[in-house]
């Protein structure tokens, strides 16, 4: 106890010490704890659900066609929930819109039709009311809602179960309230649910039957049953479903298992485990940087260390001491890092967009207290250690005899101080490389060419209701209307619809076949992406057409089936053709799919993600594929913003119940695309910006220490006629040596760990020469600058005056 | 070869008082190390009681030194971030004294000395005089058989000089064996006997 008030003292004593000390490593600490909180929420908490480890995604695969990740369709999940053995129990779901009347304005509400048994196997209870009857699936118009729906629309009304809210114009009744639920599994805004799991408004009950995949199938395994173990008795499933549905489109997929938390989490790892590296090592630059302090301070503290031995201390006493101290600067450092850490990660979904799937707000779990602790004392024990050690082996009489005359250091210690040196560079060029081939990746990807014009364009999603728009000639009547109002407005150049705007996220898949020669199976087909959108689709965001013409009016739901290519699925489906004239299978009606004319072909687009080329991508008529949502799209010579007032005017005009969902500009929309990325450059960058400054400051603190030695022998030489050439030369080159080996160093790890940036550098190698080049420059240039600040100050040491001072 | 010290034969009963003299370099705060056990780069028998200092490891020098040895310096090297009270807990923290135990005897010091008004004053506050009283105090608090005192007055004017000796003649006259370096006769006047030492050899 009275080491550590000893300690404290000491560090108050010092107050230029122990700030730079503690902020050093506050940073440190504070990067190292706002990324273990974000992999904490991320992937060691797990879900919020019922031994969450035991929940498994199934999906659907088919390797040859490179597709992942297929959802269930319905007769699937019922094969496979009546003939598995594996799971205690297995459910469905599948995202959908509402519109909610009847609470004042009608408004669009993101929620899911779930199969009834589907919270029970989470193990997510109601606050109120109860969960679904097995009774109730696809009988009854029974609803859950969300807490924050129960507070926000319905005023947190105590009598909300048994009251009715409408929904698609279906009178449904609240049976239950659930707590508010993890965005990583839901997603953002999901706030309804229904117990109607096997219709859907965009396929007919023939089609839903043929293998029409729209459902997340989820299963809990039994207890004492492993994945692998279920994994290996998916192949008797696959077969017998083959074997009882074989007209079905998905009879061919194989079924994947994957873990509960590996679903939502699984693209993030890479990007995770970077930032984590990188955090490692600022953490190692700046323990580094205050071991080298320390390292100073404890060796100019050899008297007080003699004469503690002389009154009876061991070499544990006084590394003990000097550990204590090391400690409660990290310790201090732990607390002012925990809240550098809640302000970056407060900050970090911001940046990340909807991206990625953390909750806002600040959360502090006690598991990141107790790293931060922990993490704390490893940094004190580690840095302080060393030091210490070094410092205890003062010889007793010298450091006695001392007084208080500062000592020179031993080799040992110079050796350590530059190996230090070193290593900061070393990490520091590792970290700047990394920061800079993700910025220059971002960068390339932002300037990407996406195919579309996204300026001056706003897109808002509308969901149609099944009650009032029931088949596709009347909801190709409402868009065609909407289309019509809009475009009438002033200021609007073209107004267009689609079911999915690119680089959002949504899209479909259908399968597709040549009609010539022997097409393959429905089952067998590759599924291509494809787009159903209205004339004006390609104007409005500036898609050029290449041959061919574009959807008219004509193009109605009776009318011939058309489809237009774009450029790369002309090229792959029709190599050396004009494939203006072909004919193409789309879907799975009539077991065969329906055979459509070439018509078209238009310019690439990135639609799913800017990083990647679609090598097939159709784009089909609206009203001949039209499902129960789409967004409107309109290009505006103005403010692209100021279309939603007159979007809102035309739906009035049209069907005053009709909300508009998630109004945005096509440029954000671009921009959100890349918010993991920005999410990961963003950070990285300021980690490796930190580094830098501690790596700076670590090399001025060891030259300035190094020309505090050398100053009688700066003065001697002076002395003898050195030149201010001759002393910069002298200390500079001292200085550099260090950061040179740590360059080299740098540059050989950068060579071994490249291929963990690989997956998320873009059109840029891990190794760019031309970028590791400007890196290692720019590194060298500020350590240069570094080392001359001293250097400069050794150049006007009096000779006279440093002689005397020895 | 360069010694620091040669031939050295030297008996010290308990209960002396020995002042070592001699000019400087001849080796006399050498050979204080050498009986504290502080410097062990010598070759010889050393008998510190029936002890045999010479085959002993340095863990049990140190352990020997802690309990039989007390060290006044002419820089009182006192530690200058404690107080007056921490200084004289310091070598009793590094021995087995239980907490209580540490209090009782500072307390004893700090009243035997006179100095309980200071005790929380930082050696800095303090005279010279002040200082070497702490010194002493300190060097004495865990009960040494011997006190080794290395120019203990070479800092102080002469009546803070003649105070410190006074003290250690009323600590030698309580038991304490005392061995003094100091280049002043009057001081060596205190002592029972004196040691001359030339060119590290004692003449």
């Amino acid at each position: 106890m009275a080491d550590l008030k000893y300690a404290f003292r000491m560090l108050v004593k010092a107050p230029a010490f122990a700030s730079i000390a503690i902020l050093t490593l506050a940073l440190g600490i504070g990067a190292n704890t706002a990324i273990f909180s974000l992999i904490h929420d991320l992937f060691l908490r797990g879900l919020p659900f019922k031994d969450s480890s035991r929940i498994v995604r199934i999906y659907g695969e088919a390797k040859e066609r490179d597709l992942k990740q297929l959802p269930f369709s319905v007769p699937k999940f019922w094969h496979y929930r009546d003939g598995q053995t594996v799971f205690s129990s297995i459910a469905a779901d599948w995202g959908n819109g509402y519109i909610l009347t009847g609470l004042g304005e009608p408004a669009q509400v993101l929620g899911e039709n779930v199969t009834a048994n589907y919270f029970d196997l989470l193990g997510i209870h109601p606050i109120l009311g109860r969960n679904f009857l097995q009774q109730e699936e696809m009988r009854d118009d029974v609803g859950l809602v969300t807490e924050n729906f129960w507070r926000k629309r319905l005023g947190s009304d105590p009598g909300v179960i048994g009251r009715s809210i409408a929904l698609n114009g279906v009178a449904t009744t609240i049976i239950g309230v659930l707590p508010d639920l993890p965005i990583s599994w839901f997603g953002r805004d999901t706030e309804i649910f229904i117990v109607k799991p096997f219709e859907n408004a965009n396929a007919t009950r023939d089609r839903l039957m043929r293998g029409y995949s729209f459902m997340r199938c989820i299963g809990r395994l039994k207890p004492g049953i492993t994945m692998q173990q279920a994994q290996s008795t998916m192949p008797a499933l696959e077969q017998s479903y083959r074997a009882q549905h074989p007209e079905t489109a998905d009879c061919t997929w194989t079924s994947v298992l994957v873990s509960a938390t590996e679903d939502v989490t699984g693209d993030l790892r890479p990007a995770f485990v970077t930032l984590l590296i990188a955090v490692g090592a600022v953490l190692m630059i700046a323990c580094s940087n205050v071991a080298n302090l320390l390292l100073v301070r404890f060796s100019g503290r050899r008297r007080e260390i003699a004469l503690r031995m002389a009154l009876g201390a061991n070499r544990r006493n006084v590394v003990r001491l000097f550990v204590l101290e090391s400690a409660s600067v990290s310790v201090i450092a732990g607390i002012i890092g925990l809240c550098l850490a809640l302000w970056i990660v407060d900050l970090v979904p911001k940046i990340a967009g909807d991206n990625v799937p953390l909750e806002g707000g600040i959360r502090l779990h006690w598991a990141v207290l107790v790293f931060t602790l922990l993490l704390s004392l490893l940094t004190g024990l580690a840095m302080g250690c060393y030091p210490a050690w070094q410092s205890s082996r003062a010889d007793l009489i010298e450091g006695l005899k001392e007084s208080n005359r500062t000592m020179s250091a031993s080799r040992g210690q110079h050796r350590f101080r530059r190996g230090l040196v070193s290593a900061q560079v070393a990490l520091s060029m590792v970290l700047l490389a990394a920061a800079a081939m993700l910025a220059s990746s971002f960068v390339r990807l932002s300037n990407q060419e996406t195919g579309f014009r996204s300026d001056h364009v706003w897109a808002a999603g509308i969901g149609l209701p099944a009650g009032r728009y029931p088949d596709p000639a009347s909801r190709a009547r409402f868009a065609q209307r909407l289309v019509e109002e809009v475009q009438a407005s002033p200021g609007v150049e073209v107004a267009a619809t689609v079911d999915a705007v690119p680089l959002s996220g949504n899209y479909s898949q259908t399968p597709y076949a040549r009609t010539d020669g022997n097409p393959l199976p429905v089952n067998q087909r590759p599924l291509g992406l494809t787009r159903s959108i209205s004339p004006g689709y390609f104007r409005a965001l500036r898609i050029p057409l290449l041959a061919g013409r574009e959807f008219t009016e004509r193009d109605g739901a009776d009318g011939p089936l058309v489809v237009i290519l774009s450029s790369s699925t002309a090229k792959r489906l029709f190599p050396n053709e004009n494939p203006l004239g072909k004919q193409l299978l789309f879907g799975v009606d009539n077991g065969n799919g329906l055979v459509a004319e070439v018509v078209g072909v238009v310019g690439d687009v990135r639609s799913r993600e800017l990083a990647k080329t679609n090598d097939v991508e159709f784009y089909r008529p609206w009203p001949q594929r039209s499902v129960s949502f789409f967004n409107v799209i309109v290009r505006t010579s103005m403010n692209p913003e100021a279309a939603a007032p007159m979007v809102r005017a035309a739906l009035d005009r049209i069907d005053k119940e009709m909300p508009i969902l998630q109004p945005n500009t096509l440029d954000t929309i671009v921009a959100q695309s890349l918010g993991q990325r920005r999410l990961t450059m963003g950070l990285l960058g300021a980690f490796a910006g930190v580094a830098l400054l501690l790596a700076v400051v670590g090399i001025y603190g060891a030259v300035a220490y190094t020309v505090e030695q050398r100053t009688a022998e700066i003065g001697v030489r002076m002395a003898l006629g050195a030149q201010v050439k001759d002393v910069l030369r002298l200390v500079v080159r001292q200085g550099m040596d260090p950061v040179l080996i740590g360059l080299g160093f740098g540059l050989v790890a950068i060579f071994g760990t490249g291929r963990f940036l690989t997956a998320q550098l873009y059109q840029i190698s891990p190794h760019n020469p031309m970028l590791l080049a400007l890196t290692a420059t720019g590194l060298a240039i500020a350590a240069l600058l570094a080392c001359l600040i001293p250097a400069r100050r050794a150049t006007s040491i009096d000779p006279i005056q440093a002689l005397r001072s020895e | 070869m360069f010694y620091v010290l040669r031939d050295i034969d030297l008996d010290i009963a308990a209960g002396d008082f020995v002042s070592v003299m001699g000019p400087s370099g001849a080796g006399k705060s050498t050979l204080l190390h050498i009986l504290g056990m502080h410097d062990h780069g010598w070759t010889g028998e050393y008998f510190f009681d029936e002890t045999a200092v010479h085959l002993l490891k340095a863990k049990e020098r140190a352990t020997l030194r802690n309990e039989q040895v007390g060290f006044v310096f002419q820089q009182y090297h006192l530690l200058d971030d404690l107080t007056v009270y921490e200084n004289l807990d310091i070598p009793l923290s590094y021995r087995h004294y239980s907490k209580s135990e540490r209090a009782a005897l500072v307390a004893d010091a700090l009243d035997r000395f006179q100095i309980v008004g200071k005790k929380d004053l930082y050696p800095r506050q303090l005279s010279g005089g002040q200082q070497q009283l702490v010194g002493v105090a300190r060097a004495i608090i865990a009960s040494p058989k011997l006190l080794l005192a290395d120019e203990p007055t070479g800092n102080l004017h002469s009546s803070q000089g003649e105070e410190i000796m006074e003290l250690f003649r009323r600590l030698n006259e309580e038991g304490v064996t005392i061995v003094q370096v100091t280049h002043s006769e009057k001081n060596a006047s205190y002592g029972k006997r004196i040691i001359q030492l030339r060119d590290g050899w004692i003449v």
